[in-house]
């Protein structure tokens, strides 16, 4: 291995294919998902975020909240996360065809948030627990929150719902 | 006994032996090291402060709370990046930098390229930092810098990396060792995996979840081909030099190379294990992860047969330099079997979310890389400024802090993982009950992060010692 073009050459090889291999085959695969109704003439899913929604994402990202809430249901079977209740099914792609940053997340120091707003208490209690939690819960206190950063943060949180059929994740009736 | 050899007393020229004489590729290579080594310290300590905050807040979550400037989602990231993109790419652009201009007989003379790459690198970086430290972070780890500054990083990386294939190409020796390989491997991978990335998660984001499929590549490469490749250049470099014999069983190198860069992107969806992402993606990844254990298998026999004759481990010891590295090559044999066990499909759905993967990453980015670093910078430094180590006692004190800091932090998050992802398995034990369980995982990584504070602290005191004192050496006298 003395032929510094062959190194070159292999290692553009081995990056190039497997880029084409996963990445451009799963754009390709998934590239075009839209909105879909669960069944014909039905309503589409995923829902458009409100504009205040739109708002409390910038919050969630600026506070950094992705380092410690996931937002992704697995299947039955590959973890507990719907006997646990964090959704009522597992996700699916499509349920995140709306987002310009989908924020997955790698780590669960507090609950998924992927099905929140279908579990989400009211407003108030909501924007009380973000910015003064009770005593010995493991969230830390936003008392800088401003009340309009607050509400758009709240209403993003109710926004996260994924309990509604989708063509690859029908409810059971 | 040699000075090398000599307990507790890194490499260095004797005080006596006059001006510090330097040999010609030392010489172009002294201004462009000495930048970016002293970059790399000074945020080796601002990383381990920062890491030190997010750790205590982890399990004191009204720790600074006050301040939005300090949340833990942003000091976190703040710590991860200046760690990575601070201490990681700028001590490894030395260390490869140094090895290839060795290995080639290389003389540099256009070391201004490197050190303005240097400089972009580092103020981008500062730039990047500060945002994300006043919100502007985005969702995705390791590339949650500001987008505008991935094309200045770019940039800087092809001026200050790239040269390290420029004293490969035109090396006048000829000269051709698996060190050489595996640096102009990582050097040429990396900025068309990152250039792909930003494209593809920042730029121009693609649709979805393939964004998630797209990040877990890049990090997956960024560790692999990058901190892994480059910490494997430096084990490749040192063992055999300083214990003065050759490779062990160096016929299998190349089969450890091209597997290494072969699985490691393909690996990638081995993280998104249970993700909204197509069932095809995610077995792929658990089989490459499996076979990944292939250059682990094959650069292990390459150190271990190397380090285990003639009384190798006991020189290892007693070398500062191959001290380090020894435990970084340990490191990267256990983080390769612990990333081919734990990627498959019933232990990864246990594991999933909890801290395990983060031990395993520390494992590979401290335990392999930052360890590997730490040596090559015993072994490189005296010769660029012509000093000893101002402080032996720095020196011991730098490597068991490291070493227990390591030792702890690793350990707390693999077992504070297993029992978290365990207990998380169980939908009868609330959210809250594994939060309270978790708390004394997370006080023992506070404790981790102050050991490596103050290891780095000491490293960053004795180094800087050690450049103020230095004479202004001459290349006269010395040749290759």
């Amino acid at each position: 291995m003395k032929n510094l073009n062959l190194i070159l050459a292999g290692v553009f090889g081995c990056v190039a294919s497997v880029w084409v291999g996963l990445l451009v085959t799963a754009q390709v695969q998934l590239g075009s998902l839209g909105r879909a109704p669960a069944e014909e003439g039905g309503p589409l899913f995923p829902a458009r975020e409100p504009g205040l929604a739109i708002q409390g994402r910038a919050v969630y990202l600026d506070l950094g909240c992705v380092a410690c809430h996931t937002q992704q249901v697995r299947p039955a079977g590959q973890g507990s996360d719907i006997a646990r209740g964090y959704g009522v099914r597992a996700s699916v792609a499509r349920d995140y065809v709306l987002q310009p940053q989908v924020l997955l997340g790698q780590r669960r120091v507090g609950p998924d948030l992927a099905n929140f707003g279908a579990r989400a208490k009211s407003d108030a209690e909501l924007a009380a627990f973000l910015t003064a939690p009770a005593a010995g819960v493991n969230h830390p206190p936003y008392a800088f929150l401003t009340a309009e950063r607050s509400a758009a943060l709240v209403a993003y949180l109710k926004s996260l719902r994924q309990d509604y059929s989708s063509p690859e994740a029908k409810l059971k009736q | 006994m040699s000075q090398e050899n000599r307990p507790g007393r890194p490499p260095g020229r004797p005080p006596e032996s006059g001006a510090a004489r330097l040999s010609r590729t030392e010489a172009g290579l002294r201004g462009p090291f000495l930048c970016f080594f002293t970059s790399a310290v000074l945020w080796l300590v601002v990383a381990s402060v920062l890491a030190l905050v997010a750790a205590v807040k982890l399990h004191r979550p009204g720790f600074l709370g006050e301040c939005e400037l300090t949340t833990y989602g942003r000091v976190v990231a703040a710590a991860r990046d200046t760690f990575v993109y601070g201490w990681g790419f700028n001590a490894l652009f030395a260390v490869n930098f140094w090895i290839m201009a060795q290995l080639g007989r290389f003389e540099f003379r256009n070391g201004w390229l490197a050190t303005l790459g240097g400089a972009t690198w580092n103020l981008a970086l500062t730039y990047g930092i500060v945002q994300i430290l006043r919100g502007q972070l985005g969702g995705f780890s390791l590339l949650d810098l500001p987008r505008e500054v991935g094309p200045v990083l770019l940039v800087a990386f092809l001026l200050s990396a790239l040269w390290a294939v420029v004293t490969y190409a035109r090396r006048p020796s000829g000269q051709n060792f698996v060190s050489q390989w595996y640096v102009v491997g990582a050097t040429f991978a990396l900025p068309l995996v990152y250039l792909l990335a930003q494209l593809m998660v920042l730029w121009f984001p693609t649709v979805g979840t393939v964004q998630a499929l797209a990040h877990a590549w890049f990090v997956q490469n960024l560790l692999f081909l990058w901190f892994g490749a480059s910490a494997l250049a430096a084990a490749y470099y040192f063992i055999p030099k300083i214990l003065g014999r050759p490779l062990g069983h160096y016929y299998l190198a190349p089969v450890g190379f091209w597997t290494l860069f072969l699985f490691a992107g393909l690996a990638a969806p081995a993280a998104l294990l249970g993700a909204p992402l197509p069932i095809w993606i995610q077995s792929v990844g658990v089989v490459a992860s499996v076979l990944s254990i292939v250059p682990i298998v094959v650069t292990g026999i390459n150190f271990y047969a190397t380090l285990s004759v003639d009384a190798g481990w006991a020189r290892a010891w007693n070398s500062t330099t191959l001290r380090f590295v020894a435990v970084g090559v340990v490191s990267f044999t256990l983080f390769g079997v612990l990333n081919a066990v734990f990627s498959t499909r019933d232990l990864s759905a246990v594991l999933a979310f909890t801290s395990f993967a983060e031990g395993q990453r520390q494992l590979l980015v401290y335990g392999a890389s930052s360890m590997i670093l730490f040596g090559a910078s015993y072994f490189i430094l005296p010769r660029l400024t012509g000093s000893l180590w101002p402080s032996a006692k720095l020196v011991h004190l730098h490597f068991w802090t490291a070493f227990l800091g390591l030792l702890v932090g690793v350990a707390a998050a693999l077992i504070g993982g297993w029992q978290a992802g365990h207990q998380l398995a169980d939908p009868a034990v609330s959210a809250a009950q594994v939060a309270a369980n978790a708390a004394p995982w997370a006080l023992a990584g506070s404790l981790a992060a102050l050991f490596l504070l103050v290891g780095h602290v000491a490293f960053a005191i004795n180094a800087f010692g050690m450049i103020l004192a230095s004479t202004t050496p001459t290349s006269e006298g010395r040749h290759d």
